[in-house]
């Protein structure tokens, strides 16, 4: 699993010590579910987000 | 009262919009103190507003079945001049100089705006208990939570102070406090209903719809909100429909999916048998029941977990080195999409466009879902697990689990109040819509409620 809270260190995002130990637990069991999840992804497939292009002033 | 009663009352003058906004103010007076359901009162411009809605009816300008109809909607909906805080200190003193589009069609369908509803913090968890605006009760059992993160909505339209309040839902919070407060609770097709002015949890997961008493009262009013948008971007340019279910409406031959897989799995079983019993009473009605393998939605949830967990985290990140302004369950929800690293993100995306064209292949074979909308009833407030037969689990991730999935696929689903359990607490059932088929989740939900599918009227409500 990974170390969250070096992670976070090393991240900068200033969490104390305690409130790592908290969302460990959560962290590593998404982390084991998600994982595998992406092995699966085809290539070609793209993300479901979209990027609008916004019309320039005067058209 | 619905909706549907009250206008027809104020169209025969057997009562005025003053009436019942003071018969809902005086509701509040009396109930508010226990439940905290609604966190701002706006008597005076409510007052104001059903005054002027009896004159233009009087004068017979109808603006529809909303006119003249008490409301309220979350607190996460921006409302000129009215202070907005999603539930969050960080908002406390946040007064919008505009309305959220959906407060403007309110608005103009007439409608007359109590309150501003309470919510879980940011709304961002599902129990409804704000460490800085205190817990929100249910009225079925104030030691219970009304679900979140629509909570005060959900209270309020089931304890009687309101006809309708407006939630959002990000991974259940329309259709979670719906199932436990006994309301009809609809979430819409993403991109129907405007999300321009609402104050956003996440940017591709959030969804707002209307609570209610009954689903022709929840039709009514998406009738009255659907529609595109242009200040919105996500917003459909999709026509709206007409979405009132017609008296006595057929739902023969519609092709109904049981899940086989994982939707029936780790229930209460109250929640179970309540649900079939639905199921059956909707094949007297002559519909067809299917039974249906879905794919993996345990997969689903992960990826609308990770989805929310990054974008949530954001939103807010601006704001998170501030810790004290968060409450804990808020505050470790941040934390944990902060850790996630962006390819998550991405991958997430691209999985949710997998899951999204698996999920599609269901509507050759039916026309609509049917799942339980949470594996069981309102918990204790307090309550950090929930007991489902054998099985123990964490109350979040319990009462998200068979709704979270449907806010990454985009579709629209209603939660159905389809009995109570064995302590005398809602039980909601979802019908799981295709993209934009509002019309036919309604039309299904309004025959249940027609042939006597329901609950009886909250005793709170009543006393």
């Amino acid at each position: 699993m990974k170390n969250w809270k070096k992670l976070a260190e090393a991240t900068d995002l200033r969490i104390p010590e305690s409130d790592i130990e908290g969302i460990a637990p959560s962290l590593d069991t998404l982390e084991s579910a998600f994982r595998p999840l992406t092995k699966k992804i085809p290539d070609d497939i793209e993300p479901a987000v979209t990027f609008c292009m916004i019309p320039e002033a005067g058209e | 009262m619905t909706i549907i009663e009250a206008a027809q009352a104020l169209r025969q003058r057997a009562v005025s919009s003053a009436e019942l906004t003071e018969a809902a103010l005086k509701r509040i007076g009396e109930l508010n103190p226990k439940l905290n359901a609604v966190l701002t009162v706006l008597e005076e411009s409510a007052r104001s507003q059903a005054k002027a809605a009896d004159e233009e009816l009087a004068r017979r300008a109808d603006r529809g079945p909303l006119h003249g109809i008490p409301i309220a909607v979350k607190d996460v909906f921006e409302t000129r001049g009215v202070r907005t805080t999603c539930g969050s200190v960080i908002f406390m003193h946040h007064i919008p100089d505009r309305d959220a589009t959906v407060v403007e069609k309110l608005r103009a369908a007439g409608a007359v705006l109590l309150g501003k509803a309470g919510m879980h913090e940011l709304a961002y968890g599902i129990t409804s208990n704000n460490p800085h605006f205190g817990t929100i009760r249910n009225p079925w059992d104030a030691d219970r939570i009304p679900g979140g993160s629509s909570g005060g909505s959900g209270s309020a339209v089931a304890s009687d102070m309101v006809f309708m309040a407006m939630g959002s839902d990000t991974g259940g919070s329309i259709r979670i406090p719906a199932a436990f407060c006994g309301t009809v609770g609809l979430k819409p097709t993403s991109g129907r209903v405007s999300r321009y002015g609402v104050m956003p949890l996440d940017f591709s997961l959030d969804h707002m719809g209307p609570l209610t008493r009954s689903v022709r009262d929840t039709a009514i009013t998406l009738e009255a909100i659907a529609g595109f948008d242009p200040r919105d971007e996500t917003s459909s340019k999709e026509p709206v429909g007409n979405y009132v279910p017609e008296p006595g409406c057929s739902i023969r031959n519609v092709r109904i999916g049981l899940p086989q897989n994982f939707y029936f799995e780790r229930l209460d079983p109250d929640v179970d048998m309540a649900v079939r019993r639905t199921a059956a009473a909707a094949e007297a009605l002559g519909a067809r029941i299917i039974p249906v393998r879905v794919p993996d939605i345990d997969a689903l949830n992960v990826v609308g977990r990770v989805i929310l967990l990054a974008e949530a985290s954001a939103l807010m990140e601006k704001y998170v080195d501030n810790r004290d302004q968060f409450g804990s369950d808020v505050l470790a929800l941040f934390d944990q999409g902060r850790l996630l690293p962006a390819t998550d993100y991405v991958n997430a995306q691209r999985l949710r466009r997998m899951m999204q064209r698996e999920f599609a292949q269901l509507w050759s074979r039916i026309d609509c879902l049917f799942t339980p909308t949470t594996p069981m009833a309102a918990p204790r407030i307090g309550d950090r697990t929930a007991t489902l037969g054998p099985f123990t689990e964490d109350v979040r991730l319990a009462a998200t689990r068979l709704v979270r999935g449907i806010n990454v696929l985009g579709l629209p689903a209603i939660s159905l109040p389809c009995g109570l359990d064995r302590r005398g607490l809602p039980v909601g059932l979802q019908i799981v819509g295709r993209p934009f088929d509002e019309a036919l989740i309604l039309q299904v939900a309004a025959a249940l409620e027609d042939s006597g599918i329901g609950i009886p009227a909250c005793q709170t409500a009543v006393e």
